[in-house]
This record gives structure tokens, sequence and C-alpha cells, in this order.
């Protein structure tokens, strides 16, 4: 099984990682045609462009949809189940997955969550939480 | 070939397939003059290891990182209308379980989704789910008929691997593994080696066996992955949807057995309606009419899929259409089907979809 691995060893996301330790939000901004993008990539896939720049978005969406995992695939997951990983659309418009809070009720499609800024294992991440 | 095959390499699964297909095909291996070769999922498997066992050296020979099986085929096909060669095998070995491959491993290295625990096949396609049962209404017992009906399959398959009978009470009993998917949604993981040989009508008219007739393909990729709107939702498998019928003047009604890789019962779903065999978001009560269980005017899957009988990439669904078409496919042998309808995916970045028939001259 394997371990959890640290998503930080992506270069080109480190620029998210700085800014949610900082308790902001950011996606990739594309300087030639304003497309906003999550997950980052070193271009633009509406145009091509290279010139990117980062910039912060309300840390609000609505829930896309959820899963709540009730089997571990690796080790470091094993003390975590059951633990629920949304898919929330934000806001701006990307798309940006991480761990729900579970609330007083269980949640549903369509429902607005918050992130929430948290340091797990030295790493600054995004979680979710119900509005 | 299924099940486990401690101790084999892929090569030498695929091999094992290779003697069978070649044999079968009535056929030598002189007389073949191309290789296609599909990797596993380690990504062994390839044209130089699989054709230096084989001892070919052949004008045309190519390995496909994923050949599901249908993205093999099509290759075939179109070497073969470019005159690269005439006659080609097509191999597949897997020793995923046997050698314990870890599926849980982010497929395209760590990411926010991976950190966050969103790993494994069941995630995404648990969540393209929860969004259609949200959206659509779909119940599920809707969905449930899936894994029930492969299972009702399954157990007229003596190669099936899983043929316990498995009835909507023992499904929805089951403990959710990655909600709102069960453990018997989501594919088993076996080994196994696959090999067909392709190659124009008019060789085969020759052959002792009797040939499958491919009567048109299409293809659509979806590779812009996580940057298309509604991703999980797989929309551009409407593409495919439009060219395969398109390319063959065929419509659903025409399609006496349907085959559909699935990794998960959500890929079926996603299909069913994408292709137009029901409308969109109108899987769930066309499955609970029992259209595709035995019996059912749309048999699907005849031999299990990957959710009963084996995880082969989809390759036994296409050995599967070809043993129905020939009429060679025992208890579960279907009234003299003449076409056979195979999709299949690489999963949220392309769609592949094959057509067969009985007869030579229909599609394209
Ligand atoms: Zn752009």
């Amino acid at each position: 099984m394997s371990e959890s691995p640290s998503p930080v060893d992506h270069p080109v996301a480190e620029p998210f990682f700085q800014a949610a330790a900082e308790g902001r939000l950011v996606v990739q901004h594309c300087n030639s045609c304003d497309a906003l993008r999550w997950p980052p990539l070193s271009g633009c896939p509406e145009c091509r462009s290279r010139d990117t720049t980062w910039v912060e978005v309300a840390p609000a969406g609505t829930i896309w949809s959820f899963v709540v995992y009730h089997r571990a695939f690796s080790r470091s997951l094993k003390d975590q189940i059951p633990y629920t990983v949304a898919m929330v659309q934000l806001d701006e418009g990307p798309y940006l997955v991480g761990r729900l809070v579970e609330g007083k009720k269980p949640p549903k499609v369509g429902d607005r969550v918050d992130a929430e800024f948290l340091e797990v294992g030295g790493v600054s991440t995004v979680r979710w939480r119900i509005a | 070939m299924q099940g486990e095959l401690p101790g084999q390499s892929v090569e030498e699964i695929a091999v094992d397939a290779a003697i069978n297909a070649v044999e079968d095909s009535g056929l030598t291996f002189a007389d073949l003059d191309g290789l296609i070769a599909c990797k596993s999922v380690q990504g062994n498997g390839n044209d130089v290891t699989v054709g230096q066992l084989l001892g070919l050296n052949l004008p045309y020979v190519q390995s496909l990182d994923y050949g599901t099986c249908n993205f093999s085929l099509h290759l075939a096909v179109a070497a073969i209308g470019a005159g690269l060669c005439n006659t080609v095998l097509l191999t597949y070995g897997a020793n995923a379980r046997s050698r314990k491959f870890d599926f849980g491993r982010p497929m395209y290295g760590a990411d926010m989704a991976s950190a966050a625990g969103l790993v494994h096949i069941a995630g995404r396609a648990g969540l393209a789910l929860q969004r259609h049962k949200a959206i659509y209404g779909t119940t599920d017992e809707q969905f449930g008929m899936l894994a029930v009906g492969q299972r009702e399959w399954a157990r007229k398959n003596p190669n099936a691997i899983f043929r316990k009978p498995l009835s909507m009470d023992d499904y929805l009993a089951e403990k959710y593994m990655v909600e709102p998917l069960r453990r018997s949604d989501v594919t088993m993981i076996s080994d196994g080696g696959v090999a067909f040989v392709v190659t124009t009508a008019e060789r085969a008219a020759d052959l002792p066996t009797k040939p499958v007739y491919i009567s048109g393909i299409a293809e659509h990729a979806g590779v812009r992955g996580e940057h298309n709107p509604e991703n999980l939702m797989r929309p551009w498998l409407k593409d495919a949807a439009r060219d395969i019928w398109a390319n063959t003047g065929m419509g659903p009604a025409d399609i006496d057995a349907l085959y559909i890789q699935d990794p998960t019962a959500l890929w079926t779903l996603q299909m069913l309606e994408y292709y137009g065999f029901c409308d969109l978001g109108e899987g769930g009560p066309f499955l609970a009419e029992g259209h595709t269980l035995p019996g059912g005017d749309l048999p699907l899957n005849t031999h299990g899929g990957q959710l009963s009988e084996s995880y082969t990439w989809g390759w036994m669904h296409l050995v599967e259409a070809v043993r129905q078409l020939r009429g060679q496919a025992g208890e579960r042998q279907l009234e003299a089907p003449e076409t056979a309808m195979y999709l299949s995916s690489h999963g949220f970045v392309k769609a592949a979809a094959s057509i067969l028939s009985t007869n030579a001259s229909v599609g394209s």
C-alpha cells in the first residue's frame, strides 16, 4: 500500500501552498485570456499561453459532489476512515478537491462550503466546511 | 485465461494467449506481419519484449501504453488500412493480482486531490455517481442492477471468477467501499492474458475459423481532463457516440449484444446514456426495467464483465463479443446475435467504440 505523497513535490503548485500558509486561496490566472485554472498547469489549455500569475479567489464554493471513504487505500489513511472528500466548484469557476469536515447534517450536492486553512504534516492545505 | 497466474511475467502470459489465438485462427506465426502489444498496468509487455519471446521480426510492431482492447483493435484496423501490414497479432498480459499492484497510488503523481485522500479509481467514479444520484434521482436499487446483473451473467460463465449468487438484497446489504460505491460496483483485480488475430476480410475468407467482422470504429479524447467542465461526467463521450453511429449508419436498436468495459459500474451507467441506449439521466430507470439482464432485450456483458468475470482492461469483453457472434458462448449463448457493440474508455481521458458483425457487408 502506498503512503500519501506530498503534493508540494509539484513545483507548479508551490504558490498555492505558500498562499494557504497565509490563509489565502489562490488559483492560476492566464494573463492572455483571463481564464482561471485549477489544478495548476504550466500553460493555459484555453489559449496555449504560458503567461501565468496567481490570483486570490473567494475561499467559498458549492459541493459539486462528495464521497465517503470506508476503505483506506494507504497505511496513512487507515486511522482516518471514514473520511469525506468533496469536489467543490469555487464561486469563480474552477473545481477544487479537499477534505470535507462533517457538519451537523450529512452533506448534500449543492451545499455551500467555506475553505479552512490548516497545516497537516508540515504542509499548509485547504479543507471544506459546510457554510 | 484469467485468475491467478503467480510467478509468470506479463510477457509469458501474453505469449501463451498468443499461441492460443494463432491456433484458433487457423494461421501460423509465419502468416503474421504485425504485432500490437498492449502494456500491462505496470508498463511491461511491450512490442519488443513480447515480440522477442514470440521470436518475430515483423514489418510492423507497436505498443500501446493503455491498450484497453478497443484502442489496440483500432490501431490494427488503421495499420491494415494504411497498408503497413495485413495480419496483426494483438497481445495483452497482466499479473497485477499476483504482483499485488498498488491501485491506491495516485495515477498521475501526487496532487491536492490525492493528498486529500481522493485515491483509487473508485474515488472519482464515486463522485460522478453521487452527482448522478443528486441530479437525476438515481437510486441504489437502480444502480445496483448493474452489479447484480453482471453476477447473473457470470453464473452462466464457467470462466468467471465471481460466481456466487448476488441478489439485490445481498447487494444493498454490502458495506460501502467508497460511498456511494459498494465493493460489487468496482472491478476485481485478476491476472490474465488475451490475444487476437486481426486481418482483412479477404484473408479471413480462406481460413477454417468463422470470422467476426469489424463494421465500424470511433474514438474521442477528453484529455483536457480536470480542465473539462463537469469532467467526471465525461460529457465528451457523446462525441464518440455520434461518430460510431455515423460511421456505421446504425443505431442502438441494431445492437444484439452490448459490451461495456467496466472498471466501475458507473462507467457502464454513463455509456448506456451517452451512446443513446437510454436518455441522459434515465440510466437508473432503464436498468431497473431489466433490459440488460439475461432474457432482456439488451444483453450487457454476457460474460460478467470486470465486476464478476475478470479484470483484463476490457480484453475479455471483446473475447466474449466474438464468442457470442460465433455461437460459442455455451450456457449464456444468445439467440443468433448478428451485431455486437464494444465500448471502452481510458479513465477520464479517452473513449473508443467498435461495432462487430457476423456479416462482412454491414457498416462501413
Ligand atoms: Zn489563456
